[in-house]
């Protein structure tokens, strides 16, 4: 008989032990649906996350470097970063003539103001002053209306942008084209709305979809612009590797702040693949830290499994010792009590995957984007099977290694 | 020669003291014999047919069945043995009880390796054989005590067996279905089968053609050798 006739037998004898004592499997097997459940909602709403936070920084743009006073991410002391210069716009149009082959050098400035519309007020919105460059730099576009034009920035026009939560939270439906917007003291006609950008918010990132872009003249002139920091987009030419790009930026930065060979930056670059790089360590450490606690219950679920099976193998020493007496070997015992443990297991495993789509698709609707993806699928079932293995072999291993004598005689 | 006993002794270690099962044994057993294994509790016969249907092997002595040394080997081996030369039949019938007989019946079979097409026909054959075609769906609890032992039976037959190894085969049925399954053994000797019965019933053992005595782990008696007597 072939490996795979001996394996359907196997797997008979198992489904007809299983069947015998459905309370018992099921139950047993509950321990094993909670613990895939947990893994694979886990793994989900990790993956969720990371595939909106990767959204939403995409707007960033993979091709720009973002020169600003302090790095986004800081490291180490910061009383070094503290007494640095603020970038200005003067510093921008510098930037820009000295760097003829960039696509884009986009100079903005960010403060907060309430924004009043009618009786409706939001407090502390993030206002950036920006340029027509921006389309440029960034992926984002406006949904209805347009973005700040060229002749916007040069004549100051009093105009703005508003993201689509602002949309949303003041206008509820109605067309917010033209509508004056109070944005601290200044009155602003809304020329364009952006599209909706997905929010990394919860991870106290950035929340594109609650911003106003105004034209940084019109901005300098409401809100004062002598002291303010700005922050240089700048776009690199096409086909140019970023590092090396990043090279040249720095070097025309130093010239401009008229650096010494040896004394350090004053300055940083930003760009979107360091954001993505601290969210993926922290988003590793996060999904390990899941990983142990899910697996926790996983194994928890082993362990009643394994329970289950050395009651099994206990209350069938009889049987074990007919079965060797016609001819059983060690092998085959040890088979099919494997079987039945990892049957066990994968009926678990496939209730459990399907629960976790119930369960994802709640994330989905209440907190995040989140989908159960076939890899996780294959991972939660090759781990059942595995828990399967793991939590049936000592049992087997005891069934296989009964002296047929003893297990006859067993009462 | 079917069964070659040489000087067998058997063991055993209980609560750290040495008991003796079998304090050597010599016996021989011709194909198509009809044997009686006969003593009193304690008088090692359970563990002379242990040995004989190759669950246990001797602590020291040899075994020669069908010619080959079966005292050295090992459990995958004796499991082997087991599948192909001997057929079990029990007192207490063991029969496995979640399988229908026709599935208790192909159990060795399965074991042996054969495939599904190459089983139904010997299944069939054996179940025909005991007069229980009519059961074969039927689980052992839907069974009376004479039919199940008659689907043991049929289980012992199924392999074509060198030697059927009765342990109290009617120790478990009321006197009429005992002499019905003993009438079947007598039917099987006349079909050629080697049958060695372990009984303490004179009135089982007066089917056999040979009664061998055991007292204290020794060959008291045995009707083949008169002088041993």
């Amino acid at each position: 008989m072939s490996r795979l006739q001996w394996t359907l037998e196997a797997a008979k004898i198992a489904a007809a032990a299983i069947r015998a004592n459905t309370a018992r499997g099921a139950l047993t097997t509950l321990g094993i649906i909670i613990g895939i459940v947990a893994v694979v909602t886990t793994m989900t709403a990790a993956n969720g996350l990371a595939n909106s936070f990767k959204e939403s920084v995409s707007a960033l743009g993979s091709d720009v470097l973002y020169v600003s006073r302090m790095p986004w991410i800081i490291t180490g002391n910061f009383f070094e970063f503290r007494n640095r210069p603020n970038l200005s716009l003067r510093e921008s149009e510098k930037l820009k003539r000295q760097l003829p082959r960039a696509l884009a050098v986009n100079p903005t400035s960010a403060t907060r103001r309430d924004l009043k519309y009618r009786s409706e007020t939001l407090e502390n919105i993030v206002v950036i002053g920006t340029t027509e460059q921006h389309m440029l730099v960034s992926t984002s576009v406006p949904e209805s209306g347009r973005f700040i034009s060229a002749s916007d920035v040069q004549s100051k026009r009093p105009v703005c942008v508003i993201g689509s939560t602002i949309r949303e939270r003041l206008f509820e439906g109605r067309d917010p084209l033209n509508a004056k917007l109070k944005i601290g003291r200044t009155t602003f006609r809304v020329v364009g709305v952006m599209e909706k950008q997905g929010s990394a918010g919860f991870f106290g990132g950035p929340d594109f979809d609650s911003q106003v872009f105004v034209p940084v003249t019109t901005f300098i002139k409401a809100y004062g612009g002598s002291n303010r920091n700005f922050n240089f987009a700048v776009k690199a030419p096409p086909g140019e590797k970023l590092g090396d790009f990043e090279f040249e930026v720095i070097g025309e930065m130093r010239k401009i702040h008229q650096l010494r060979p040896g004394e350090k930056d004053d300055f940083a670059i930003n760009k979107m693949d360091s954001l993505l790089h601290m969210f993926n360590n922290v988003m590793g450490v996060l999904l390990l830290i899941g990983m142990v606690i899910t697996g926790i219950s996983l194994f928890v679920g082993g362990i009643g499994v394994m329970n289950i099976m050395f009651v099994s193998v206990t209350e069938r020493t009889r049987e074990i010792g007919i079965r060797k007496a016609i001819g059983a070997k060690r092998r085959a015992i040890l088979t099919q009590f494997l079987f039945e443990s990892c049957a066990i297991c994968l009926i678990g495993g496939a209730i459990g995957v399907g629960l976790s789509f119930a369960v994802s698709a709640l994330i989905n609707r209440f907190l995040l984007p989140a989908s159960v993806s076939l890899p996780i699928v294959a991972v939660a079932l090759g781990v059942s099977i595995l828990v399967g293995v793991l939590s049936g072999f000592i049992p087997a291993l005891r069934a296989s290694r009964l002296n047929p004598v003893e297990a006859l005689r067993y009462e | 020669m079917t069964v070659d006993i040489r000087e067998v002794v058997r063991t055993y270690a209980m609560n750290g003291v040495e008991v003796q099962a079998l304090r050597g044994v010599s016996l021989t057993v011709e194909a198509s014999e009809y044997v009686a294994i006969m003593g009193p509790s304690g008088s090692g016969k359970s563990t002379l047919m242990n040995l004989i249907g190759c669950l246990d092997v001797p602590t020291s002595g040899s075994y020669f069945l069908d010619g080959r040394d079966v005292s050295q080997l090992g459990e995958d081996e004796l499991a082997e043995i087991r599948n192909t030369k001997i057929g079990f039949v029990f007192q207490t019938f063991n029969l496995i009880p979640r399988a229908d007989v026709f599935h208790n019946v192909e159990l060795p079979l399965i074991y042996r390796g054969l495939s599904p097409a190459k089983r139904r026909e010997q299944v069939r054959a054996a179940i025909e054989s005991v007069g229980l075609a009519d059961r074969a769906k039927h689980r052992p609890a839907e069974l009376s005590g004479g039919q199940r032992q008659r689907a043991a039976i049929a289980r012992a037959l199924v392999t074509r067996p060198s030697i059927i190894l009765a342990d109290e085969p009617t120790g478990n049925l009321d006197t009429v279905t005992g002499t019905e399954i003993m009438t079947l053994f007598d039917e099987l000797h006349d079909d050629g089968h080697t049958i060695i019965l372990v009984t303490h019933e004179d009135e089982v053992a007066r089917h056999s053609n040979r009664v061998i005595r055991l007292r204290d782990g020794l060959i008291e008696a045995d009707s083949a050798h008169r002088e041993a007597a």
